[in-house]
Parts: C-alpha cells; sequence; structure tokens
C-alpha cells in the first residue's frame, strides 16, 4: 500500500528550497543562464530544411509559377479548395505556409510561428513570381500575409523554446545531482527508515523544484517579452502551467537517470546524451521538416518539442490551455507519470 | 511482549561473502545492549537487516514483534543512527531537526521543545544556525544522534554513535542511555570502546557473522573464566612465592612481580596474612580479554 501525506511532502519541498536557497552558484544560473542562451542561440543559428508542408490554392492565371513551386523538392504540396481552409490549416499549424493563386494576385500565408520555413515559401514564391514575370512580359505581384499579423523575429520562435530548454536542463542536472547526493551523503538511507514513503519523496522534490521552475520562467518569460519583445498573446499563466509540468517531467527523468550515476562527475556526462539531443531535435532551431524522416520519431519522444510547441501556441498565437491539452500537454503528461513511476521503482529501499 | 528484536538463523551474503552466518540473537526490552566485534564482523549489516534495508537470504528476523519483511509499518518506532554521515551538510542544525521532525509528523509546538532539549543533551545549544557542513567531526556526531531521537523512538538502533566525541560529553550520552532504557526503550550500540561495552547491560560479541558470546560484562568474564590478578612486590620473591604456592595460590614471576590469580576478592585477605608485600595491585579481568579468548574457543 502506498501511503501519501501531504505534510510530509512539504517537509521534503521546504527541504528542498533551502537547499537551493543557500545555493548561490545556483541561483546566478537560473537568473544569468536563460540570457546568455537566448542570445547565443536567438542570434547565432539559422537553419536549413526540408519536407515543407505548403498549401496551395489554385484560382488559376498562375501555370508557371505553380510549376515551379511543385517543382521544389523539399516542398510538399497539398492542394486545397479554398483560401479560408489554407488560413486554417496554417493557423493550427498543420501547414507550414500557403499560396494562393488568382489571375489578379498572388498571395502567400504564412505561419508567423516558424521564422525560417516562413522565409523560404516567401523566396519560393517570389523567385517563381519573377520567372513567370520574365516569360509574361508583365510585372508579378506577390502580397504576404502572416496569419498573425506582426513582423516575425528570429527572437519570437527561440524565445519560447528557450524558456523550455532552461528549464528542462536547470531541472534535470539539479535533480539528478540531488538525488545521487542523497545517495552518497548517506541521508537517503536514513530517511528510508522513516514514515517517508517514496512517492512522497519524489513529489516532495517536484513541489519544492516546481517553487524554483516558476521563478525562473518568470525571469525568463520577462526578458523575452520585454527584453526581446517576443509577443505574449495568451495568458502567462498558461505558459507557466506548460513549463511547470516540463519541470516536472524533468525532475523525474533526472531522479531516474541519477540510479546510472556514482557521483555528480558522471550526471554531468548525461548532458551529451539527454539534453543536446532536445536542443536539435525538438524543432526550434531546425524545424522539425528538417530532420530526417527517420530520426524524427525520436523528436516525438523529447518533451521539448512539445512544450516548445505548446509554448510557441500560447505566447505567439494565444491559445488556451484546452487548446494546447492535444498533443502537448498530453505528451507532457505523459513523459511526466512515465518517468515518475520509473524514479519511485528504481528508489528501492533494499539491496539484494 | 517479547524480545525488542529477536533473530533465528539469519543469513545475508554479498556475493562470495557471508556476512551474517546464521545469527541469532534475542534483545530484550528495555536495555542497553552492545554489540562488538571486529571491524567487518557484520555488525553495520546485522542493523541495516534488521531496519528493513537488506533482503535476508535466510532466517527469521522480528523487529518489536513484527516480521522484518513488515518492518516499514513501524519506523516511527524506530531511530537509527547510521555509522557514516546521514545528514544535510548544507542545511543548519535547526533545520536538519525540523525535517527529521517533520518525516515523523511531530508538530511545531512539540518539535520546538524537542529540538531545544535534544540540542541541550548533545550541549550543541547556541548553535542551530550554523550549517551542518561546518560542525567539527564530534559535532557532527552528536546532531547526527539529536536527529535519530528527535521521535522519541521505542528502539533504538545506533551505529557507533560516541566516534570522535569527547570523553565528558560520552558519559553524557551513556547517562542519557541508561535513562531511555529505564523508560522502557531498548537502545542497541555497537562501538569499539570497551569501557562503554562495560556500561552496558548485555553485551553481545559477534565475529565472522556469528554471536560468539553474549551477556552481562560480569558474566561475560566468568565465561571466559577470568578471573582478577593482584600484583605483589616482595622483598625475597622467591622464597613467599614458594610458601603461597604451598597454600594452592597460582602465581607466575614476571619481571620481578608476582602475578597471582584470586578466585575471589575475599582472598587477599588470606593472601596478607601469609606475606607482606612492600607494594601490590589488583588487577581486575578486561572485558577485552574475555573477547578475546571467548573467540579464539570459537
Ligand atoms: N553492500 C555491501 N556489498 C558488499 N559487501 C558488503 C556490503 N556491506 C558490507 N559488506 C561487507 O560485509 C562485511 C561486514 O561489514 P559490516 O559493515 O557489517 O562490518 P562492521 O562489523 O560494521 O565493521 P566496522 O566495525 O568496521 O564498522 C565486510 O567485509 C564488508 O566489506
Ligand atoms: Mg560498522
Amino acid at each position: 500500500m502506498i501511503q501519501v501525506s501531504l505534510s510530509r511532502i512539504g517537509v521534503v519541498a521546504l527541504r528542498v528550497v533551502r537547499q537551493l536557497k543557500r545555493d548561490r552558484r545556483t541561483i546566478g544560473l537560473i537568473a544569468f543562464a536563460p540570457i546568455v542562451l537566448m542570445i547565443l542561440f536567438g542570434y547565432a543559428l539559422s537553419g536549413e530544411m526540408s519536407g515543407v508542408a505548403l498549401g496551395l490554392v489554385d484560382e488559376g492565371g498562375h501555370p508557371a509559377l505553380r510549376s515551379h513551386l511543385e517543382g521544389i523538392e523539399d516542398f510538399e504540396i497539398l492542394r486545397l479548395g479554398s483560401e479560408s481552409d489554407a488560413e486554417l490549416l496554417v493557423s493550427q499549424g498543420r501547414l507550414n505556409g500557403a499560396v494562393v493563386l488568382q489571375p489578379e494576385e498572388v498571395r502567400v500565408l504564412l505561419d508567423a510561428s516558424s521564422l525560417q520555413i516562413s522565409q523560404a515559401i516567401l523566396a519560393a514564391a517570389q523567385s517563381g513570381a519573377q520567372k513567370e514575370a520574365a516569360s509574361l512580359q508583365r510585372p508579378g505581384v506577390v502580397t504576404t500575409r502572416y496569419l498573425f499579423g506582426y513582423d516575425l523575429e528570429m527572437m519570437d520562435t527561440v524565445g519560447p523554446a528557450i524558456l523550455g530548454l532552461v528549464v528542462f536542463f536547470f531541472t534535470f542536472i539539479n535533480a539528478a545531482i540531488s538525488f545521487i547526493r542523497e545517495r552518497s551523503q548517506g541521508t537517503l538511507e536514513k530517511f528510508m527508515v522513516s514514515p517517508l514513503s517514496r512517492v512522497e519523496i519524489v513529489l516532495g522534490y517536484v513541489l519544492g523544484f516546481s517553487l524554483f521552475t516558476l521563478l525562473q520562467s518568470t525571469t525568463t518569460l520577462l526578458v523575452v517579452t520585454f527584453g526581446f519583445k517576443v509577443p505574449m498573446r495568451g495568458n502567462p499563466l498558461t505558459a507557466l502551467a506548460v513549463v511547470l509540468l516540463l519541470g516536472a517531467g524533468a525532475l523525474v527523468l533526472g531522479s531516474f537517470l541519477s540510479n546510472f550515476a556514482r557521483s555528480e562527475f558522471q550526471v554531468v556526462q548525461f548532458i551529451p546524451l539527454i539534453i543536446t539531443p532536445q536542443i536539435v531535435l525538438c524543432g526550434v532551431w531546425w524545424p522539425m521538416q528538417s530532420i530526417p524522416e527517420f530520426i524524427r520519431p525520436i523528436s516525438y519522444m523529447l518533451p521539448l518539442t512539445y512544450a516548445g510547441d505548446a509554448l510557441r501556441a500560447v505566447m505567439l498565437k494565444g491559445s488556451s490551455l484546452t487548446e494546447i491539452l492535444f498533443p502537448d500537454l498530453l505528451a507532457l503528461a505523459v513523459f511526466f507519470l512515465v518517468f515518475f513511476a520509473a524514479a519511485t521503482l528504481m528508489l528501492r529501499r533494499q539491496v539484494d | 511482549m517479547g524480545p525488542a528484536i529477536s533473530a533465528r538463523g539469519v543469513v545475508k551474503s554479498f556475493g562470495q561473502l557471508r556476512v551474517l552466518d546464521e545469527l541469532t540473537l534475542d534483545i530484550p526490552r528495555g536495555v542497553t545492549y552492545c554489540l562488538l566485534g571486529p571491524n567487518g564482523s557484520g555488525k553495520t549489516t546485522l542493523i541495516r537487516a534488521i531496519v528493513g534495508l537488506l533482503k535476508l537470504d535466510a532466517g527469521d528476523l522480528k523487529v518489536l514483534g513484527t516480521p522484518v519483511s513488515r518492518v516499514q509499518e513501524i519506523y516511527s518506532k524506530i531511530g537509527y543512527m547510521t555509522q557514516h554521515k546521514a545528514l544535510y551538510p548544507d542545511l543548519t542544525l535547526q533545520e536538519n531537526l525540523e525535517f527529521f521532525a517533520g518525516l515523523y509528523g511531530i508538530g511545531k509546538q512539540e518539535r520546538e521543545q524537542r529540538i531545544v532539549e535534544l540540542l541541550k543533551m548533545v550541549n550543541l545549544q547556541g548553535l542551530s544556525r550554523r550549517l551542518a557542513g561546518a560542525l567539527s567531526g564530534g559535532m557532527y556526531q552528536r546532531l547526527s544522534l539529536a536527529c535519530t531521537l528527535i521521535h522519541e523512538p521505542e528502539l533504538l538502533l545506533l551505529d557507533e554513535p560516541t566516534v570522535g566525541v569527547d570523553p565528558r560529553l560520552r558519559q553524557t550520552f551513556w547517562e542519557y542511555f541508561e535513562r531511555l532504557a529505564s523508560d522502557g526503550k531498548t537502545v542497541l550500540i555497537t562501538t569499539h570502546l570497551m569501557d562503554e561495552a562495560e556500561k552496558c547491560r548485555i553485551v553481545g560479541y559477534m565475529k565472522a557473522g556469528k554471536m560468539t558470546a553474549v551477556g552481562s560484562p560480569d558474566e561475560i568474564k566468568r565465561q571466559a573464566g577470568l578471573k582478577p590478578h593482584l600484583e605483589l612486590w616482595l622483598k625475597d620473591i622467591e622464597s613467599d612465592c614458594a610458601r603461597l604456592r604451598a597454600e594452592g595460590y597460582e602465581i607466575e614471576i614476571l619481571d620481578g612481580v608476582a602475578r597471582l590469580r584470586l578466585e575471589s576478592h575475599k582472598q587477599i585477605k588470606s593472601v596478607l596474612e601469609i606475606v607482606s608485600p612492600l607494594d601490590m595491585r589488583l588487577k581486575e579481568p578486561m572485558l577485552e580479554e574475555a573477547f578475546l579468548q571467548l573467540s579464539e574457543a570459537a
């Protein structure tokens, strides 16, 4: 039987908070790491892509432009009946963009939350229109519509994801090291022989670290929205909820993996294995469409993929909690539950 | 109520190494019980088995009447002080004590009162805001004991609690342990110090995973056949010894001193009727010798 007492969870959480509070280095990292990362990633990275999902609404008049677009290998063209269909799919994130061909005008619908892809689509449409204009001896007109009606900055795409990344990284490393310490400093053995249950230990940690996650996400959000002028169209509390769920997942993953390390030194060596793939594969710096297909299933197993997606939806599209429930929140919840179970099972009292 | 701890044929191996070897032992309630034994004899392993941290290979182990497989149910009655450090170095004394008190659901008021009491007992009052990591070795040990006692456990398992503690405070500890035992609590202590063992109601000697001798310190000495000795400085050692031997006394001469084995202290008087030494000294048997003798015999 598993006993869960809220007061014991609170006792563990309070202890975790007291320990972290005293750790100035960590507090400093919480505050400054996000800013440094934003500068590094935000300005230094840009990606290539393939497999862009592009909607095409053909109302006639531009056969040359159409075949130009169809000829681009990276584009997966989906033919659509109307511009409103295209709008819907783009705003749902199902399409990266759409081109509407009308005899007198060419309109490009772009997904404002994905910069590189938008630019590639626009560039393709413009170069196609130029070629067509040259052959038809009349100027080609391409108008652009950003579905969210604002100018897209690199930071808009990257900011929300950095928030997720920073929280994940901080919580993962600190949780893993904390659990290693519980073992090496003997306190685990000591409280194993007390009424504290394994579930309470892990939940206490989740609760204690959540406070720091909140602190960190609040400062990061402030920097992202005021410093880097990324819009916050949705409810900031919804964004915090996403981040808290992500942080909880990172914590239980750290706790689980601490069982496979014997020292803090070894924990640090998990970073390349756990953190780097998330950076590369979460679809922020390199869009999901640019990741080779056989690796994409891995992307779909990484929590940062969903957290980044949800945060972008909340911040850039103003999505509500229910709109990001599926698949993002659900996936994050599943990730948390799986590793919560794994972490508690690994906290065994007995050794053989 | 049965014994506080009863073990029957307990076996625990780590790989090839049989650390607890069909160990059998009974610890009655309300005593101070001292577990002695050389390094690696399995004392810590036995304590870890008692608190349910080890999966036993065989045997039957009951703790406060509860089978060890269900010992979690009575964790609130057990206080376990580990041999090695087990506190949070980055928390203050007060915070460490509060944490462990919290695990046992002790209310705020009672907790504050217990913390003050215990800090006084271990003579750390006034240091409650210091970080545990900044304590000296002996102070750390004292805090560790305080954390173990915070919930007033019925059964105390203390693995070398007095290591590094100064003699004066050790004295205080032992008085405290005695008091706990007379309040009906059971205190199991491991130590390598014979003077501490002498203070315990019962002493158990462990060797290679077995109990080789158990009893009160006096019983153990008797079991080992150890007797007090009288050391005599005699004017004419040869002739005096001859006279004593004639009366049936066992005597050895070592470096000009006669060592006479006493059956009882009463014999001292009759010895003095036979010889009049320049000086003399009574040597009580040492528990240590008793154990050495007993474990060689075992
Ligand atoms: N987890 C373990 N894995 C393997 N061997 C172990 C383990 N724990 C203890 N041992 C071995 O079991 C033996 C008994 O160890 P234990 O710690 O019980 O001795 P002890 O009597 O407490 O000694 P000391 O007086 O030095 O504290 C030692 O040889 C030790 O190396
Ligand atoms: Mg030991």
